[in-house]
């Protein structure tokens, strides 16, 4: 918490505050500015990447929450995105339901099967909560694949577009507003969580729980709603990812997909609210430079075995989260907060 | 009836491979304290390479094993020394996601040696089946059980009477003692590395010769882990008795349930059994019950 050269703070309340100069304010301004005039000056191909990142971006404070303030691993965070897809795809498109039902009762219903498969965490944590949640991974995907009466089973499920009132999300600029606001507002309220006392509790759960657990935190309160408000999150960006893409199938949702998401917040940093948004940007900018430009320009130069193209992402995803845990795994918000720290002491250095 | 007994013959038999897979986590989990999640890439990848040395490059069997082998210790000793020796008093929770990172690594690289992704090892053992009372169960399974047992008195012999495998029963014990009595322990850990990388991928061919190579391998390495969570973490003795087990119930269920549920409830009952477990006695049948303190 460092503050520019001049500036202190004479009360509890203006420390903890999130936008403490004015500086911060224009910033704010600014920036909310630049994201909400986008469409004007992105094409439409850009706009399907930002709202792509926009929707991970949701899950990814979801999986923060639940991963990097409470410390609960769950490595099943796909299952609980594709949990909040079907709702909103079956209510949508089966009971033809408005879609802000069918988001609330996403969210909702990924946020009760997530306690349900949360459930053990209260007696164990470390590697036998991953297995657990693994195994939750596994169970929703096959009752998906299966209850094709209701999900359509592995033929899939067509999803109508969103619209509220009469006003329907047609075009990727339309749906970008609608995604961007929701990431937007997760942002501020993962921002806020974690300076109350719920987001205290999580991190004093995180550190140690035994030790919290003696300072009087109910662990089975807040441990349950850790994975509450994480797979809550997952099923708002199930819903919102459902009704963008137009047609669900349980193969998007594969471990793989729970793996990177687990990369992602540890390339971000992990316990911060910079994190999970500059590994969303990171990553999945680098899976779309990869597939779109990079791997069709070496294609056509040099000849590639026929692994290249589907081989190379894994290859360098798990590699960069490999090196990342090796040589940085305080993630790239550590290295912002290095960055700020840096140009608000220029040009003094300490 | 003697549909039932196929059934038990065939899960016992499937059981004894994913207790040699689980073995090696075992291994790993009970000197280093670290859970090894990409179990099922490393039983992928030396299916494959398997496959690359007696198909691709036609190597005879009595060089292609002894490579395959080589391979595998190779394997497990890389991964020791770059991923988690940098990583060792770091907390659990690098610990297992820089497996989980290991385990998109290596699936990323057998797409993209290997693209085609399904294929079947040469014949290992002959095809006839066995006729057992009015059972009949073919011949593979009973090797890889045969195999699988005689690989697990050869641990236990290297852990009874080898001076390397006393000590790594000692580092399981109490990491501390260890290092004060001389022994190097990251050594330690790198042997128990490659003896889980040698098994994993000892259950791989025998699994790869029974079904062929796909990526069903993986969810075998899944299902090492219920073996592992329903016999207890740092037990031996509960991933050889929880192997069969897990296989019995697959089988079982696989047989006896789907007409009552969906077809392929085979594959998510070990999962489900891992949620059971974890539900009612966290710590499995053999596990040590953890007792924490400040």
């Amino acid at each position: 918490m460092d503050l520019p050269a001049g500036i202190r703070n004479f009360s509890y309340a203006t420390d903890m505050a999130i936008f403490r100069t004015k500086t911060h304010w224009a910033l704010l301004l600014v920036l909310l500015v630049i994201l909400f005039t986008a469409p004007l000056y992105w094409g439409n191909y850009w706009l399907g990447v930002a709202n792509l990142i926009g929707i991970t971006m949701i899950a990814a404070i979801g999986l923060n929450i639940l991963l990097g303030y409470c410390g609960q691993l769950s490595i099943g965070h796909a299952g609980f995105i594709a949990v909040g897809a079907y709702t909103a795809a079956v209510l949508t498109n089966r009971l033809e339901l408005p879609f802000l039902v069918g988001l609330i009762s996403a969210g909702f219903t990924a946020g009760l099967i997530g306690l349900i498969f949360g459930i053990p965490s209260v007696r164990v944590k470390g590697f036998y909560l991953a297995i657990t949640t693994i195994a939750a991974q596994f169970i929703i995907i096959w009752v998906i694949n299966h209850w094709s009466s209701v999900t359509g089973g592995f033929t899939g499920i067509s999803v109508p577009l969103a619209s509220i009132g009469g006003f329907v999300f047609k075009s990727e600029a339309s749906q970008f507003y609608l995604i961007m606001s929701i990431a937007v507002i997760c942002t501020f309220f993962a921002k806020n969580l974690a300076r109350t006392r719920v987001g205290r509790a999580f991190v004093a759960i995180r550190d140690n729980d035994l030790a919290a657990q003696v300072m009087g935190i109910n662990l089975f309160r807040y441990k349950l709603l850790a994975f509450f408000i994480g797979c809550f999150l997952a099923g708002i960006a199930g819903s919102l990812l459902a009704h963008w893409i137009g047609f669900m199938n349980a193969e998007q949702f594969s471990l793989t997909e729970s793996i990177l998401y687990i990369g992602m917040i540890i390339i971000g940093g992990l316990g911060t609210t910079i994190g999970p948004i500059l590994g969303v940007v990171f990553i999945r900018l680098l899976q779309q430079v990869l597939t779109v430009q990079v791997v069709p320009f070496l294609e056509s130069t040099v000849a590639l075995p026929a692994g290249f193209a589907s081989g190379v992402t894994p290859m360098l995803f798990g590699l960069v989260i490999v090196l990342f845990l090796v040589l940085e795994p305080r993630g790239l918000a550590h290295r912002w907060a290095l960055f700020k720290s840096a140009y608000r002491l220029w040009p003094f250095s300490y | 009836m003697d549909e039932l007994l196929q059934f038990v013959i065939t899960g016992i038999t499937v059981g004894m491979i994913y207790a040699l897979i689980a073995l090696g986590f075992v291994l790993v989990w009970k000197s280093s304290g670290v859970a090894n999640l990409a179990l099922g890439q490393l039983v992928l990848i030396s299916s494959w390479f398997t496959y690359g040395m007696l198909v691709q490059a036609g190597l005879p069997l009595w060089l292609g094993f002894p490579l395959v082998v080589l391979f595998a210790l190779a394997l497990g000793w890389i991964i020791e020394r770059f991923v988690l020796r940098p990583l060792i008093a770091q907390p659990i929770l690098s610990l297992i996601t820089v497996t989980l990172g290991l385990a998109y690594f290596i699936e990323g690289v057998v797409t993209f040696i290997w693209p085609w992704s399904v294929d079947a090892l040469p014949r290992l053992f002959p095809r006839e089946p066995l006729h057992i009372g009015t059972a009949v169960v073919s011949q593979e399974y009973l090797w890889a059980a045969a195999i699988s047992l005689v690989l697990f008195g050869l641990l236990s012999l290297y852990f009874k009477y080898n001076k390397m495998g006393i000590a790594m029963r000692a580092t399981a014990d109490d990491q501390m003692a260890v290092q004060a009595c001389g022994i190097p322990v990251t050594k330690i850990f790198s042997r128990s590395w490659m003896f889980a990388c040698v098994l994993a991928a000892v259950g791989g061919i025998l699994m790869s010769s029974i079904g062929g190579i796909t990526f069903g391998l993986v969810e075998t390495g899944l299902k090492a882990f219920s073996v592992v969570i329903l016999g207890g973490l740092n037990s031996f003795l509960g991933a050889i008795v929880a192997g069969p087990i897990i296989g019995l119930a697959e089988n079982l269920g696989g047989g006896y349930l789907t007409p009552l549920t969906w077809p392929g409830v085979r594959e998510v009952i070990p999962f489900i059994i891992i949620i059971i477990v974890m539900f009612l006695k966290p710590y499995g049948l053999f596990g040590e019950v953890r007792i924490e303190r400040i």
